[in-house]
């Protein structure tokens, strides 16, 4: 699964550290999730989502091997 | 932090320092025994000791890091079940260690010690991929 979470930070001008926060987990864990090592559970998919105001399939997208 | 899906019911992380403390008296209380300044049974000292000892790396096991997300939990998952995988190889192989090195530093080890193990390879496990995450 791919994520848009990167680009959708830099177009915000927020740092991982205040995503982190505003999600209510650790700086590493959205580091994870950008670099694709960690798949988000869907409620933290979701709140991630809502901080960007987009759906969860605008930040989240499937991969042909998933 | 709200709740997250793989929410396991862990101690509040105050108790960390608790569990150090414990861990710190019981390691002292071995050194004091070796020093002779206590004059106790060797076999009582072992025993308190070393329930110190595992007690205080239970509590510290199941208490909360600073920041217990979903990705902690789930290394923390990954590491209990390693330490389980680790503890039935060793009960298996152990036997046959012993066989091998017989009347050595090898031989004679029980349930205590393979607990430690359980507990040193837990923590392996869950410090390196905490760092690597």
């Amino acid at each position: 699964m791919i994520n848009s979470i990167k680009i959708e930070r830099a177009i915000r001008n927020m740092t991982q550290e205040e995503l982190a926060n505003r999600v209510g987990v650790s700086r590493q864990t959205i580091n994870s999730i950008e670099k694709n090592r960690y798949i988000p559970s869907t409620v933290l998919a979701l709140k991630i989502s809502k901080e960007f105001d987009k759906t969860v399939n605008e930040i989240f997208e499937l991969e042909e091997e998933d | 932090m709200g709740k997250n899906q793989l929410d396991l019911p862990l101690l509040p992380t105050p108790y960390r320092k608790i569990a150090l403390g414990l861990l710190i008296l019981s390691v002292l209380f071995v050194v004091v025994t070796k020093t002779e300044m206590l004059l106790i049974d060797r076999g009582t000292v072992k025993t308190i000791s070393m329930t110190g000892i595992l007690v205080s790396l239970l509590v510290l096991a199941l208490t909360k890091n600073k920041i217990e997300d979903e990705l902690t939990s789930r290394i923390r998952l990954r590491a209990f079940a390693g330490s389980f995988i680790f503890g039935v190889g060793y009960t298996i192989v152990w036997p046959y260690v012993n066989i091998i090195f017989r009347d050595s530093f090898f031989s004679e080890k029980g349930s205590t010690e393979l607990l430690l193990a359980m507990f040193i390879f837990y923590f392996l496990i869950f410090y390196s991929m905490l760092k690597k995450r």
